[in-house]
């Protein structure tokens, strides 16, 4: 009965020490799970993956669990996430899209955080945007401006120089827009713009026109300006770009940039992002970049980072100790360097980028230049609406284009249906 | 006494008794009955439930709105609701008529012995296995506005003098996704009425054909009233299928140009992801459930009546 006794004793010492000894390094490992449609972004991707290394190397035992979720179903699978109370606890978003969130008190708000560590936002690019009811509840993680990027080879043989008013510019995406095996099908154009991705991508192309043209959706006050002659001037010239052949149609902004990538495209006004695929393509060497025609230029806010706020006390710590990791000189130095953007810090030290980015100095004064200006593709006082507002502005487009309306007649269509989403 | 109670216990428990053989049958769906209320009715009383509350993105186990009528107020009211129940009726006749004329004429041809007919059966079938993201995605690049197969083709043919915008004109995005969808549901169809044909007695013709009947005769005389059964249930799957499709839409045309090809799906989709009206895609999503039980009904009571 002893023996029987000490064996089982023994027995389950050995299952408990055992049990014990594979759980407990499964147990002290934090897992903090991180979203994002960055992953494999070229250059961006890899600066996410270093700040995740960094961190995970100053907080042993706490891993990031980074993950892949398409941009073109990215905020279905935030808000389901959200919805069902599983949210990432890094929270990445679009600038667009995060104001749902933060309306629904989802969102932590940042400002003690930011206070206990005596962080000055002051200068941080598009930080305003991530004001919510008078909390920050976010921090900009990238603030852009569009650049102009032309093919030399193709202007050149058309026999024109670089653009450098909206004239000059459709003059040359004129000239450059080619039928070259002669079957009857253009396919060589001379600019480009995407119209079959999202409602927001829509609006972001046709922004460029719209402000050269002095217009804009709404004034600072929150305010619908649609129905302006300086817009009516805008959409005249959207409509004259996607009639006239000079840009392909229905195309996604990855299809776009391939075509520009490979020659096949004169000239495309696009984000820093650009330079990713531009480097990937057949004429890269061919490949300049300019300040765009366009001005002001086109730029804003691109995406945030932000914590839900009802995760346990110890995991905002942490979150926001990889948030302010991300924010600190080094890693917006880096942002640069790495990713090829202009980092929001106005303490970021960006000199000697241009020897791997030559263009960069471009997209700098273009991200300061449409800072300055108040540039951004969110509209004030339209930031909840704005998936409803921006596929509203697209269908009266494509109406405006497929029916021939008169542009005049469209932005008031605009103003009244902008006014009754905003309520 | 203990005996006593335990024989009756037997006796209730045994299974093999006429009289509690049933029970078996109870015990042995119980696990099937159980998942489906899991995963089909529980989510369809929470749907149901969410179309009366005005919320905006509901959360799991936050707490109920009051009841409301608003989205369907909203809903009755709404323009959008109504072109896309005549978009939806649009595209289920169009799809559903192709994909049975389609469908019944392969199955027809690849009934008839001839040489290759494993090869075309083979080839009839192909586009039901195809993923149909995949396929969709192959026919957005058939169907693309700048270098699509389908525009050039209509350029070398003399149909058109330039590229068709597919995507950006109101009619050609109704027929880009019509035919894909043809393409799509027509091998289900064949297979059915494969099936069906299969199952026709050939003394039947044979006698016909003694009779002097001819192809069109025998054609409307038998093969089509033995075939109504398959190709009742058939239309109805099919109908279903149309009704409820989202992805090749999605990706295809995305609801546009101007909604021409918003259907109920994609509605329910835009009300939910794109504005976050979960209360108003409910709604939607409650009352597509209700269009879809009324035309089923419909449709196998008529297919009923035919049959017997």
């Amino acid at each position: 009965m002893n023996k029987r006794v000490k064996r089982l004793a023994l027995g389950a010492a050995t299952a408990a020490l055992m049990t014990i000894g594979g759980l407990s390094p499964a147990m002290a490992d934090t897992v903090l799970k991180f979203i994002s449609w960055q992953t494999d972004d070229a250059g961006t991707g890899e600066w996410w993956r270093s700040a995740i290394a960094e961190f995970e190397k100053q907080h042993p035992g706490v891993k990031i669990e980074f993950t892949k979720a398409e941009r073109s179903s990215y905020a279905d699978t935030m808000t389901t996430l959200f919805a069902a109370n599983q949210p990432p606890q890094i929270v990445h978003l679009a600038s667009f899209e995060f104001q749902m969130f933060a309306d629904s008190g989802w969102l932590e708000p940042l400002d003690p955080w930011l206070k206990k560590d005596g962080i000055d936002m002051t200068g941080w690019a598009g930080q305003k945007t991530c004001q919510w009811n008078g909390e920050t509840v976010c921090i900009m993680t990238n603030y852009f401006g569009f650049v102009m990027a032309y093919n030399k080879k193709l202007l050149d043989e058309a026999g024109v120089s670089v653009p450098k008013t909206y004239d000059e510019f459709i003059a040359a995406a004129k000239a450059t827009t080619k039928d070259l095996n002669g079957d009857g099908i253009a396919d060589q154009f001379g600019t480009g713009h995407e119209t079959k991705g999202g409602p927001g991508q829509y609006l972001t192309e046709m922004l460029n026109y719209i402000i050269d043209a002095g217009a804009y959706w709404t004034d600072k006050e929150g305010n619908i300006t649609i129905d302006t002659p300086e817009m009516v001037e805008g959409l005249k010239r959207w409509k004259m770009v996607m009639k006239s052949g000079i840009s392909p149609v229905d195309m996604s902004a990855s299809d776009v940039r391939k075509l520009f990538a490979d020659g096949k495209m004169a000239m495309r006004l696009d984000g820093p992002w650009l330079y990713g695929t531009t480097e990937k393509g057949t004429a890269k060497s061919d490949i300049v970049y300019v300040a765009p025609p366009l001005t002001p230029p086109l730029g804003g806010s691109s995406n945030v980072l932000a914590m839900p706020s009802d995760i346990p006390d110890d995991q905002k710590q942490l979150v926001w100790d990889f948030i302010k990791l991300t924010m600190t000189p080094e890693f917006q130095r880096t942002y640069a360097t790495m990713g090829g953007n202009t980092p929001p810090s106005p303490k970021a030290d960006v000199s000697g980028v241009e020897k791997t980015i030559p263009h960069f100095p471009v997209l700098l004064q273009t991200m300061k230049e449409a800072s300055e200006k108040g540039i951004d593709r969110v509209p004030t006082g339209l930031e909840l609406y704005y998936n409803e507002f921006s596929k509203m502005v697209v269908e009266e487009s494509q109406r405006m284009i497929i029916q021939d309306l008169d542009p005049a007649e469209v932005a008031k269509t605009m103003q009244a249906k902008a006014e009754s989403i905003k309520g | 006494m203990t005996d006593t109670v335990q024989a009756g216990r037997r006796k209730f428990f045994d299974l093999a008794r006429p009289s509690r053989q049933h029970f078996l049958g109870y015990i042995l769906i119980a696990p099937a009955v159980l998942m489906v209320a899991a995963i089909i009715v529980w989510p369809l009383i929470l749907a149901i439930d969410l179309s009366f509350q005005q919320v905006k993105i509901p959360r799991l186990g936050g707490a109920s709105r009051p009841f409301s009528l608003s989205n369907y107020t909203w809903l009755f009211s709404s323009q959008e609701f109504w072109l896309a129940c005549w978009v939806t009726l649009k595209l289920v006749v169009v799809v559903t008529a192709g994909s049975v004329a389609v469908g019944l004429s392969t199955a027809l041809l690849v009934n008839n012995k001839f040489r290759g007919r494993t090869v075309a059966r083979l080839g009839m079938a192909l586009p039901w296995a195809v993923p149909e993201i995949i396929a969709v995605v192959i026919f957005a690049w058939m169907f693309d506005t700048s270098f699509g197969l389908f525009g050039w083709l209509a350029i070398q043919l003399g149909f058109a003098d330039q590229m068709i915008p597919w995507v950006s004109s109101s009619t050609a995005a109704f027929w880009a996704v019509a035919i894909t969808m043809v393409w799509k549901g027509f091998p289900f169809v064949s297979i059915m009425c494969l099936a069906g044909l299969q199952s026709i007695p050939s003394d039947y013709y044979a006698a016909a054909k003694v009779d002097g009947a001819s192809v069109f005769q025998r054609f409307r005389w038998i093969t089509m009233p033995l075939l109504m059964p398959v190709l009742g249930v058939t239309l109805v799957l099919t109908l279903l299928w149309v009704f409820r499709d989202f992805s090749i839409i999605k990706v295809l045309t995305g609801g546009g140009p101007l909604r021409s090809t918003q259907t109920l799906s994609i509605m329910t989709y835009d009300q939910a992801f794109q504005y976050h009206n979960f209360g108003r895609a409910a709604a939607v999503g409650v009352l597509t459930l209700v269009i879809c039980i009324i035309a089923s009904l419909l449709m196998l009571g008529r297919r009923s009546k035919s049959i017997y």
